[in-house]
Parts: C-alpha cells; sequence; structure tokens
C-alpha cells in the first residue's frame, strides 16, 4: 500500500520531470532505432526529414536481401530460428537443474549444503572471461569427427555451456521460491510414505509454477541475448553474430540492420509488456554488470 | 538408520548430481585448463602443436613485461582502472538515486520508470550497442552530433570515442553504468520497501523534507545494501566485457582507451588477427585470483554465512 503521507504531491513533477530528463538519452535511442526500421534512411539525425514511411526493410529482411542492390542474401527466419534454439535449450536446462539443486537445497538439510551455496555465490562472482579460453579447449578437445555432427555439436555445446554461466544464480533464486512453501505440504506427503523424489514432482513443482516461470524467463533472455558464447562456439550465425557482421559490411542497408534490431528486440519488448511484475521483482537475482 | 542415510543419498544424489556435474564440466574443468594453458605456447588454436609446449612461466613474464613497457596494455590497464572506479560510482550512486526518486512519487510512474531502466540490461546485447553505435558516431548521422550541431554548439561533428582518452571512456563508462545502474535501484527499492512506513510517516508529520527524510532515516537503513551493490557490482565491472566488445569491435571507441583487461583477455584469445591464448589465459588467471579474492572479503564482509539458516522442512 502506497500510502499519501509518506510522499508529498507538490515536488512529484519535478522528481518525475528530473527522472524523464535522465532517462532521455535511453528513450532516444531506442525509439530511434526502432523508427528507422520503418523508414528509407536512418533517423539517427534527428532530422526527420530524413524519415520516409516504408514497410520495405521489414519485407527484405524477412526476404534476407541485405543490400539494396546486388544479391547478397540471408535466411533471416533461419538466423532467428537458431537463436531461439539457443534460448530455449538454454532455458530449459537451467530451469531443470535448478528445480532439481533448488529443492534439496531449500529442504533437505545435508553436510556440505552451507559449502555448496558458498560455492554457488563465488562461481557466479566468478569471471566468466577466465573460464572461456578453459571452456573452448575442451570444446575442441571433443569435437566429433564428422563434418555434420559439429554443427549439431556446437548447439548442444553453446546451450550447456551458456546455461551453466546462469546456474549458480538461478539455483539462488529457485532455492528463495522453494523456502517460500510451507514445509506442512511436503511433510504429510512424506509422512504417508512418498520418496523426496516423489513428493518434489507431485507436490513441489505444482506449488512453485511462478518460480519455474521465472527462472524459465530470465534464462530465455540469457540465452537469446547472448553474443560471445554464441560467436565463440556456435558455427551458425544468431540475430547477434547476424548484426555484428554487417554493421561493419559495406553493402549492408542499414535501414535493414535497423529492422533485424528491432525484430532481435521483440521478445524483450513482449516480455515487458507482459511479464512486467516477475521483471521487476525476479531481476535482481541473476544478473551482473 | 542405514537406510534412511542410503535413501537420503539417493535423493541428493537425484537432485543436485547435474548441477555438479555443470560445475565441474564447466568450472572446474575449464579453469584447471586455463591454468595449464597459462603455462604452454598456445596460439591460434592451434591445439596439435601446441598442448604439449610447456614454456613455464614465460607467459606472466611477458604480461609483467608489457606491463613496464607496452604503451598499448599500459593504456588497457589504465582503461581498466579508471573503468571500473567511475562506472562503479554511478552504478552504485545512480541506482541509490533512481530508487530513492521512485520512492517519493506515485506507484504507477514509479514502476514504469523501474521498467524502463530494466531496459538495458534486458535487451540483446548486439540491439543495445547498435543503439549507441548510432548514439555516439562521430559524424553527422550520429544523434549526440546532430542534437549539438543542432543547438549551435558545435560546427563539425565530433568523433567522440576516438578523442582519446576521455571521449573514449566516456562511451564505454555511459553504456556498461545505465546497464549497471538497474541492479542497484532494484536492491535499494527493495530495501526502502522493507522500512517500516511509521519512520517515514512520523518524519513526514514532523515537517521533514524528502532530502531529509533521505539523508537520515532512508539511506543510514540500507547499508548493508549499499555494500552489497558497492563490492557485487565491483565485481561484475572487473570481470564482464560483452557490452564493451561490440563498441571496439566496430571503431567506435578508441581500440586501446575502450578495452579493459577481461576484453583484452577475449580479444587475445579469439579476436581478429594475432590469438595468443598463452598470454590471454596467463591474464585471465590473473583476474581469476582478484576475483575470487574479491568474492571472499564480499562473503566476509556481508556475512552471507548468516543468511544461510538450516531447513525446516528436513527430520
Amino acid at each position: 500500500m502506497k500510502d499519501v503521507e509518506t510522499r508529498p504531491s507538490r515536488y512529484e513533477w519535478v522528481i518525475i520531470l528530473a527522472i524523464l530528463f535522465a532517462s532521455l538519452p535511453l528513450i532516444l535511442g531506442f525509439s530511434l532505432l526502432v523508427l528507422s526500421s520503418f523508414s528509407k534512411e536512418m533517423v539517427t539525425n534527428l532530422d526527420l526529414k530524413s524519415f520516409h514511411f516504408t514497410l520495405e526493410n521489414w519485407i527484405n529482411v524477412f526476404q534476407g536481401k541485405l543490400a539494396t542492390t546486388g544479391g547478397i542474401k540471408t535466411n533471416i527466419l533461419k538466423v532467428t530460428f537458431h537463436t531461439l534454439v539457443v534460448a530455449l535449450g538454454v532455458s530449459g536446462v537451467v530451469t531443470f537443474i535448478s528445480a532439481l539443486a533448488g529443492y534439496s537445497l531449500s529442504r533437505i538439510d545435508f553436510k556440505g549444503r552451507k559449502h555448496m551455496m558458498i560455492l554457488l555465490l563465488i562461481l557466479h562472482a566468478f569471471p566468466g572471461v577466465a573460464l572461456i579460453v578453459g571452456v573452448y579447449l575442451l570444446y575442441r578437445l571433443t569435437f566429433p569427427q564428422s563434418p555434420d555432427l559439429i554443427r549439431l555439436y556446437s548447439f548442444f555445446y553453446v546451450i550447456l555451456a551458456r546455461a551453466a554461466l546462469e546456474i549458480p544464480m538461478s539455483v539462488w533464486l529457485m532455492k528463495g521460491f522453494f523456502d517460500t512453501i510451507p514445509w506442512e505440504f511436503e511433510w504429510s506427503g512424506i509422512i504417508d510414505g512418498a520418496s523426496r523424489i516423489k513428493v518434489w514432482w507431485k507436490i513441489m513443482l505444482p506449488l512453485i509454477k511462478p518460480g519455474i516461470l521465472a527462472v524459465a524467463l530470465f534464462a530465455f533472455l540469457a540465452g537469446w541475448q547472448d553474443i560471445i558464447y554464441v560467436r565463440t562456439f556456435l558455427i551458425d550465425q544468431t540475430l547477434a553474430t547476424f548484426i555484428e557482421a554487417n554493421i561493419e559490411a559495406e553493402y549492408t542497408h542499414m535501414p535493414l540492420i535497423a529492422a533485424a534490431g528491432t525484430l532481435y528486440l521483440l521478445p524483450t519488448i513482449i516480455f515487458f509488456l507482459t511479464a512486467q511484475q516477475i521483471l521487476l521483482q525476479g531481476y535482481s537475482g541473476g544478473i551482473k554488470g | 538408520m542405514n537406510k534412511i542415510n542410503k535413501e537420503k543419498f539417493t535423493a541428493l544424489s537425484f537432485f543436485l548430481s547435474p548441477m555438479l556435474l555443470m560445475v565441474v564440466l564447466f568450472y572446474l574443468i575449464p579453469l584447471i585448463m586455463t591454468v595449464y594453458i597459462s603455462f604452454t605456447q598456445m596460439r591460434n588454436w592451434n591445439v596439435e602443436r601446441y598442448l604439449k609446449d610447456f614454456v613455464g612461466l614465460y607467459n606472466y613474464e611477458r604480461l609483467f613485461y608489457m606491463f613496464q613497457h607496452d604503451p598499448t596494455f599500459k593504456a588497457v590497464l589504465l582503461t581498466t582502472i579508471v573503468f571500473v572506479g567511475i562506472t562503479l560510482i554511478i552504478n552504485v550512486f545512480g541506482g541509490l538515486a533512481l530508487a530513492l526518486a521512485t520512492f517519493f512519487i506515485s506507484e504507477k510512474p514509479a514502476s514504469s520508470f523501474r521498467l524502463l531502466w530494466l531496459l538495458p540490461r534486458m535487451s540483446p546485447i548486439a540491439v543495445y550497442s547498435l543503439v549507441w553505435y548510432y548514439f555516439f558516431h562521430g559524424s553527422e548521422i550520429g544523434t549526440l552530433n546532430s542534437i549539438l550541431m543542432k543547438l549551435g554548439v558545435i560546427s563539425q561533428p565530433i568523433p567522440w570515442g576516438q578523442t582519446v582518452p576521455w571521449g573514449a571512456w566516456s562511451i564505454i563508462i555511459f553504456v556498461n553504468g545505465l546497464v549497471g545502474v538497474s541492479f542497484g535501484m532494484i536492491v535499494f527499492t527493495s530495501a526502502l520497501n522493507q522500512i517500516p512506513r511509521e519512520l517515514v510517516i512520523a518524519a513526514r508529520v514532523d515537517g521533514a523534507s524528502a532530502w531529509e527524510i533521505s539523508r537520515k532515516i532512508l539511506i543510514p537503513l540500507t547499508k548493508w545494501h549499499f555494500l552489497y551493490v558497492l563490492t557485487w557490482q565491483f565485481l561484475s565491472l572487473l570481470t564482464t566485457y560483452p557490452h564493451l566488445f561490440l563498441l571496439v569491435q566496430w571503431d567506435l571507441v578508441n581500440r586501446d582507451y575502450g578495452t579493459t583487461l577481461a576484453l583484452y583477455v577475449f580479444n587475445t584469445a579469439f579476436g581478429r588477427g594475432e590469438q595468443d591464448q598463452g598470454l590471454a589465459a596467463a591474464a585471465a588467471v590473473i583476474l581469476s585470483i582478484i576475483g575470487v579474492i574479491g568474492g571472499f572479503v564480499t562473503l566476509k564482509v556481508l556475512q552471507f554465512e548468516k543468511m544461510m539458516k538450516r531447513p525446516r522442512g528436513d527430520f
């Protein structure tokens, strides 16, 4: 409950204007990018004369025509699909593993439990860059021989390696969700002779659906936005590496890259509009930067 | 008793083994491998040739030599110090300012602003970098240049990111600062919401202003969170680099003065041109040592262990 007494309404608009002013670059930058995707030229110079509405960029994006002239093509649907595979894969692996580990850390008392939780915190603080050299060597040493398998393997590997980065914090998050469930719920199950595994599956998982959703959402966004891991390990292109490569390419029509960027931004915007509560509450967890 | 122990063991291995497997595969083994590579001459990922080419402390000596004589490496270290220092201040105080500001306005605009400030963190890194690429672009198409030219402040577009060192530093600090502010904002917001309302209302009745309430009541009561954000963000800033990667890659900012040590490690191992994994690994080991020490200090200072209670539901 937000009560009137805690805040004076006469200053409110001053504060709102101040935050709005501070947010200006943020709002401006993102809107200009989206606007440019519907224009014949980039409108980043704030000159509305260069804005001519067109859907051409979007049509070209979906047809994969990178240059206004010439025949350079990319199958953007395939690129989007690759991005989606990585994001869903990371989300699945992270959710599954943290739902398992989070339960045991929350509910079962065992030797080394405390140390395991400290270890997870340290791992979360651990520099990712110190790992990636070793992670890549492991990748090279486990490379399959057949060229067909390599592409598949690179998906498999990038999903696991990226998921591993999210796991420490997701386990903590999930443990937090399990902690909120009164233990009487599972107690009755255990007294009736059910095993911990059965209790976890039948009683606990249905109770923490919101937690599972939150962890899955964050892991999805982490996999969806990643550039470093997909760039290093994945043989196929994702939207991130597509944009990376095309900024430098001279043949690229820039508003088309703006359209690809907006396409890439879509899930974020969708989550923004639909899952605000989850985002605001849960985002204090699995984050760095 | 024995049966119970065995049951517990079965359950625990079911719940914990996937996580442990991931930790071993993607933290423990890579860490050992990184340390190992730092003792080899590995370059261009020529595993067959260099994996067994053991050179002892050679890479560490090279790092030390570069530290003394290489102007590029000196620029990287200086950039790391300036970047971490200033961004940390912006993240902590920016987050605190946003949390306090949204605390004093009505719920609706407050949560809209909080959501808006999550955008940098949530948007894909490539899109986020694209936005700032155009914003700070050194020609007339750059948003900042065009605003300043329209206002008549400058007559020629300024190549912000290539103006060393402060132009490049300002951009990387700004871009990463926006990402970090939301972390502080959310932690401080939840801290402020835990403070009993009565304290604020009583102060308000006594005629205290928002500023006085913040300074005398709210900030002192969020000391723990302040320390938490400070140490955690310090570690993050020291070791993360994805938000800087594309800015350097696209030449928006100067290569030397836009590269922190973490990004230097990545570019040395995976970047264009000469790849030198041995050297990168040695630098990574040094970063890890700093990171792990920092992590333990964080745990001690914040007394995280007290937060770990015995599970209630177990018997």
